[in-house]
């Protein structure tokens, strides 16, 4: 954490760093079991609404149909518990006080915690999701055996890919909430600023996005401008590339490019916004103090 | 446990890194691959869902006339659909519905019949000796514009051979082209909705056919029995071809044939004068049929029949499979065309019926060999159980224009086998196995007539005809109110109340619109596996439940913003949760099959769960299995008055105005009806 005293750091001491500050924060979700409850809940959640919207009974494609909306809810509640302490913890432990005097720069702790907890994010919330897509292509089958069936474009494969797209949402709010979580003085401000993160992501890039088209906002930007927000990209990603595969090829909900690069500049944007407040909190403390003491 | 700290965790780690390796390749490879690319191949006929043409028309059936077949696999449906007609196929993916409910086709396969001997029958229909081959159509060649149809009309003819094609133009002219532009055309293939258009004039045509009966039944008097000629046997040997028999009022105990174009006129039924003294009766000797009509145009007016045999068919000739040689229905034919009647009409074109009461033991008035009869004010008795008796009217191969009749008992009211064009109307029902019941039947008009006490149902109609037009009928406290199979059927109008089923959906392609479902234990039944029926403008009144579905693709019930009236389903628009018509109704549902009988269930239905896992359900229908969805619920009933009426326990019988008419009539005074409810 104080790097440039120490001067340049070979990459091979930096990757240590973060493989050491990964296994250590493996080790604390390993031994979090509100984790394990956490996967066992998001379980029966997904069963449940598979279960309750039918969809499952035949085929992965009208499974996600139901799937996709409450995933929306699910998922980035999921994520946002797994990261609104991420980097509270230490700092309110004094824990981090003390890595800081080991030869570990901030970027290689932020990277080793978010690492860790994307692990635990593709445990679980992919554990329990990829466990009902099992179920799906286990019992999925046809009404009626009277008459010839095919799969249509129905197929594993899609499932995978949405998978893929979930996990990519639980990454953008697992970052994000980690990276405010840096700022939080206190528990109860860090589940307040998780919460912030979690309504303002589900509900508020959407309403924006709704105020925006009402304020005048051409309907052909809709496709770029759903993309920007980590759910709006997650359901044109879902659209485009799993449930539409069942409609004619033409169709066109958002575009995929800009849509990963959102997913993807959410997760870095919550990792660098982390490691920022990480790097400079303690200056402005100091600042702080010392604008005080001048008093 | 996994322990971090160990020196050994990095082999730990090294799996944790293989394992995310292999999950980035699966994920990899799961958009790389295309699902859409995988085509199945081909699979035996039988097994398709048919949609399109008819198979079982005559023609066919009779295995004279090939129909080219196509199957197909669509994205989001999990069954094969066949089409009967290239042209169905070429018309379906050029409407929006097919693929909003079934998505696009992955593979499509026709029959091409390079190999076949392909030709045109005497009648102009295509006809192939041997079966076709399956060939994808987007390789096939098409022709178009020959000589060969279809019962339908214009046939397109695949082959996989450019050759093959240019050769069948030489004999039977057209035009050979390919895939793409043979998608491009539109055809001129008949739907539903043509045949509401129809209905109309069919009803006129039936007029015209009463006109017309009446004008020739028209003859000067020449034998006047008791008078002239001591029975009415003898006076209808006497009298010369087109004059009338006049049969005074009177008791007649003989049994009649009549071999030639005369009128034999009665002095009535003794119903209209209230006096049974005035009638003249008829009366068998219990052996066989009383009337036997053998002649063309012959008319019977103003008699009262009895004395039937109880023979209702020929139950060796049933039960006997076709000899080879013979047609398909043989059996059916030799069966049921040969029992016992009050009137027994073979080869008797032209025959009116005219307010005539026959008491039987087996059938009424039965028909046969091309017997096309016009009937009005026929009354017809039958057994007080179904089981005992036969029907009202058998019609065989024979045209049948009823109006005005009534038939109470027996097994059916009407019961038609292979007598397309035929038209019952103004008629009532009660206390029959079925009402109105229709086997290889097709472009027919069951119109206006009230049903009541049907044990099994008001109308059905078997096997798959093609064209029927069921409209303004009033079915109530019965097994069944409509059953129609087949193709192309436009049921309307009718009001269905206090049955154990409104009406089932089992005819394809097909429209059911502004029908009254009320108090019946089940309003509607969605039966085919494949939808290709629209269901819209229906009102769904009282019902323990408004509809439930067999297996299958989920059922959209809505064209485009119109959708059916459920009661129920207007409570959140009641209670201003949602803009009328705006909020989806499924009736199958569980929660929304609540609301029709406790609102409270709205607030079950507007949680935040229920809507999430609502709101995207209309996506990809096809793949998504059972139930019926409304998106579109209308939030007003589509005919109060008609609801009103049908749940007014002591209301007469009411007729949808299908024809846009302003008298909504009412019963006729020999109203079967009426006497069983009173």
């Amino acid at each position: 954490m104080t790097g440039p005293k120490r001067g340049r750091v070979g990459l091979a001491a930096r990757l240590r760093g973060v493989d050491t500050v990964f296994r250590r924060e493996l080790a604390t979700v390993a031994r979090t079991p509100g984790y394990a409850a956490l996967a066992v809940g998001l379980g029966v959640a997904l069963f449940g609404v598979v279960a309750v919207g039918g969809g499952g009974a035949t085929g992965f494609v009208p499974a996600i149909v139901d799937l996709l909306l409450p995933v929306e809810a699910l998922v980035p509640a999921a994520a946002v518990v797994l990261g609104y302490r991420a980097f509270l913890a230490d700092a309110a432990t004094g824990e981090l006080a003390v890595i800081r005097t080991y030869p570990v720069g901030v970027a290689s702790y932020v990277a080793g915690v978010l690492l860790a907890r994307l692990v635990a994010l593709a445990v679980v919330v992919g554990g329990p999701a990829a466990l009902v897509g099992v179920y799906v292509g286990l019992t999925a089958a046809p009404d009626t055996g009277i008459f010839a069936t095919h799969a249509g474009v129905d197929s594993p494969l899609l499932y995978v890919r949405f998978l893929a797209f979930v996990f990519g949402l639980g990454a953008a709010y697992l970052s994000v909430a980690a990276g405010v979580s840096a700022i939080a003085s206190s528990r109860r401000s860090a589940i307040a600023l998780g919460a912030l993160v979690l309504v303002g992501g589900v509900l508020g890039g959407d309403l924006a996005l709704l105020e925006s088209l009402s304020a005048g906002t051409s309907a052909a930007a809709t496709p770029d401008l759903l993309a920007l927000t980590p759910n709006g990209a997650f359901r044109g990603l879902v659209f485009e590339h799993v449930i539409g595969v069942a409609f004619a090829p033409e169709t066109d909900f958002v575009p995929t490019g800009r849509a990963l690069a959102s997913l993807a500049g959410w997760t870095l944007g919550g990792a660098v916004g982390g490691g920022a407040s990480i790097a400079l909190g303690r200056r402005v403390d100091a600042a702080i103090e010392r604008v005080r003491s001048d008093e | 446990m996994f322990d971090p700290y160990r020196d050994r965790s990095g082999r730990a780690l090294a799996a944790l890194l293989l394992f995310a390796l292999a999950l980035a390749v699966a994920t990899g490879a799961a958009f790389a691959a295309d699902p859409s690319d995988a085509a199945p191949s081909p699979v035996a006929y039988d097994d398709v869902v048919e949609l399109g043409l008819s198979s079982e028309t005559d023609a066919l059936m009779a295995g004279d006339a090939t129909l080219p077949r196509v199957q197909v696999f669509y994205s989001q449906l999990q069954y094969v659909v066949g089409y009967n007609g290239v042209e169905s196929f070429a018309s379906a993916l050029a409407a929006d519905r097919t693929e909003r409910q079934f998505g696009y086709p992955i593979a499509a396969y026709v029959e091409t019949f390079d190999s076949s001997r392909p030709g045109v029958t005497d009648e102009g229909l295509f006809a192939a000796e041997l079966a076709g081959e399956w060939t994808p159509a987007s390789e096939a060649v098409y022709v178009v514009g020959s000589a060969a149809r279809s019962p339908a009309g214009e046939t397109v003819v695949p082959f996989r051979d450019r050759d093959a094609a240019a050769a069948f133009v030489d004999d039977h002219g057209g035009a050979v082209i390919g895939w793409e532009t043979l998608r491009g055309r539109s055809f001129d293939t008949d739907t539903a909705a043509v045949v509401r258009e129809t209905a109309p004039r069919r009803w006129s045509e039936a007029d015209r056919r009463i006109a017309s009966a009446e004008r020739r039944s028209d003859r000067p008097v020449s034998v006047v029995v008791g008078e002239d000629a001591p029975t009415i046997q003898a006076a209808v040997d006497d009298a010369p071809p087109d004059t009338t028999v006049v049969v005074p009022p009177g008791t007649y105990e003989e049994t009649v044939a009549i071999t030639k174009s005369v009128t034999v006129s009665g002095g009535g039924t003794g119903v209209d004068n209230g006096s049974q003294s005035g009638a003249t009766r008829l009366r068998g000797d219990g052996n066989g049929s009383v009337l036997t009509v053998r002649a063309p145009n012959v008319s019977v007016t103003g008699l009262r029949i009895s004395g039937t045999g109880t023979q209702t068919r020929d139950p060796e000739a049933a039960s006997r499979p076709p000899e080879a040689g013979e047609a398909w229905d043989t059996n059916i034919r030799l069966g049921y065309g040969h029992g016992d009647a009050g009137v027994k009409a073979i080869g008797a074109s032209g025959l009116f019926v005219d307010d005539v009461t026959i008491d039987t033991e087996a059938s009424g008035l039965l028909l046969r060999e091309g017997s096309d009869a016009v009937v009005r004010g026929l009354r017809v008795d039958g057994t007080e159980e179904w089981q005992d008796g036969f029907m009202g009217i058998v019609g065989m191969q024979s045209r049948v224009t009823v109006t005005d009749s009534a038939f109470v008992g027996g097994r059916d009211g009407v019961y038609l086998h292979r007598a397309d064009g035929s038209v019952v109307r103004d008629s009532s029902f009660a206390g029959n196995r079925y009402g109105t019941h229709l086997m290889y039947t097709g472009e027919t008009l069951i119109a206006d007539n009230a049903f009541r006490n049907e044990t099994f149902g008001g109308i059905t109609v078997m096997t798959r005809p093609a064209g029927n037009a069921i409209v303004g009928n009033d079915v109530r406290d019965s097994g069944a109110g409509i059953q129609a199979s087949g193709t192309r059927t436009y049921v309307g109008y009718n009001t269905l109340a206090d049955n154990d089923l409104g009406f089932s959906t089992s005819a394809r392609g097909s429209l059911y619109e502004h029908n009254v479902a009320a108090n019946n234990g089940l309003g509607a039944r969605a039966t085919t596996v494949v939808p290709s029926s629209r269901v819209v403008a229906n009102d769904f009144v009282g019902n323990d439940v408004h509809a439930d579905a067999g297996p299958g693709a989920l059922r959209v019930w809505a064209d485009d913003d119109r959708g059916n009236y459920w009661e129920g389903a207007d409570v959140s628009a009641e209670l201003g949760l949602a803009a009328p018509g705006e909020r989806a109704y499924r009736p199958t549902a569980p929660v929304d099959a609540a609301l029709a009988r406790e609102p409270a269930a709205i607030l079950a239905s507007e949680s935040p769960a229920a809507t999430l896992l609502d709101r995207l359900r209309g996506t990809v229908p096809g793949a998504r299995t059972g139930g019926i969805l409304d998106p579109a619920p209308s939030p007003e009933p589509h005919a109060p008055e008609r609801a009103a009426a049908a749940t007014d326990p002591d209301g007469g019988p009411v007729y949808g105005d299908w024809r846009g008419r302003s008298d909504n009539g009412t019963a006729e005074p020999d109203d079967a009806t009426a006497e069983v409810a009173a």
